[in-house]
């Protein structure tokens, strides 16, 4: 028996865990940026608000790496 | 009033119902503080100054060297070694004598912060560090000025309105934290410094002349590489350490 939802991260399908946290995404996804953007079915996501937010089936997670140069 | 030769020279402007006569008299009157004078600066600086925005202060602390010369057109290579708030000056000053050009070289950070925007309308980002761009912030919050940011990196680029009291500002976003280590510069195109520092360019022009910032409270973000733009929304952050935003 499957636990795994589907979800979509940066376009493309996963399988995650159902009791997967943004957090979690992140470790997984190996994003390090300290100044990474999270966006969560198009809501931006504060970033204290990471370990406390669930996905569901068929969400969309957006890693969005700053642009500082210029 | 505008002169018939000013007349002339925005007429092309002054036909949008949003700007008119008012509206150029408006940017004839606009303070605009530009803090750096590179791939986004150069661009920032010809339109705000083509427009007709009455002054501009140019802070650099660098000077112009060769590498900079694929995006940063407000340079020439008869400039290397120069300043470029001085490089940038010569040429302004040559687009529009009626644009009053103050160019500073020297890098702003808190302790002088506040005296360099003396009573500029607005903050116009032209960086290139995330550092500055907290003091930029801090500076914005406190003096109640509105900060238009903007960043690149290759194909992408970002950029954002915010308006102190009303938006979200730039640490709810990307909140404050000590750096490790100071990131290499990223690769840089021209063109992708042209987009995102044109579309600031369009954001202080509505902030001069009285339109609604369109970018206030959400980051537009633009690729190279799928040629697609998104906004996303950002709320005020009730955790943010510097706009301490109240929670709800």
């Amino acid at each position: 028996m499957s636990v795994c939802i589907r979800i979509t991260v940066n376009g493309l399908p996963e399988e995650v865990s159902p009791s997967a946290t943004l957090a979690d995404l992140i470790d997984r996804f190996r994003e390090m940026d300290r100044d990474l953007i999270v966006e969560h079915n198009g809501r931006f996501v504060f970033p204290q608000d990471y370990a406390s937010t669930g996905v569901a089936p068929n969400d969309r997670v957006e890693f969005i790496h700053p642009n500082f140069g210029g | 009033m505008l002169t018939e030769e000013e007349a002339r020279r925005y007429s092309r402007q002054v036909a949008l119902p949003e700007i008119g006569v008012e509206g150029q008299l408006r940017l004839a009157a606009g303070r605009v503080m530009v803090v750096g004078l590179g791939g986004l600066g150069s661009i920032a600086a010809y339109y705000l100054a083509a427009a007709g925005v009455g002054y501009l202060k140019l802070i650099d602390r660098d000077r112009v060297a060769v590498e900079n010369l694929n995006r940063q057109i407000l340079h020439s290579t008869f400039d290397l070694e120069r300043p470029k708030p001085e490089s940038a000056a010569e040429k302004l000053s040559r687009l529009n004598p009626h644009c009053r050009i103050e160019a500073v070289h020297t890098a702003i950070e808190d302790s002088n912060a506040a005296a360099l925007l003396a009573d500029c309308d607005v903050i116009f980002d032209a960086t290139d560090n995330r550092e500055t761009r907290q003091v930029l912030n801090r500076l914005s919050l406190r003096r109640q000025v509105p900060f238009v940011y903007g960043g690149i990196s290759g194909w992408e680029g970002m950029a954002s309105t915010f308006i102190p009291g009303r938006t979200a500002c730039f640490s709810c976003l990307f909140p404050p934290h000590a750096e490790t280590a100071k990131p290499a510069p990223p690769p840089v195109l021209g063109p992708t410094a042209g987009i995102v520092a044109s579309i600031q360019c369009l954001e202080t022009i509505r902030l001069l002349v009285g339109c609604v910032p369109q970018l206030a409270g959400r980051l537009l973000r633009f690729s190279g590489l799928t040629m697609e733009f998104r906004k996303l929304q950002i709320d005020r952050n009730p955790g943010c350490p510097v706009c301490g935003a109240p929670a709800g």
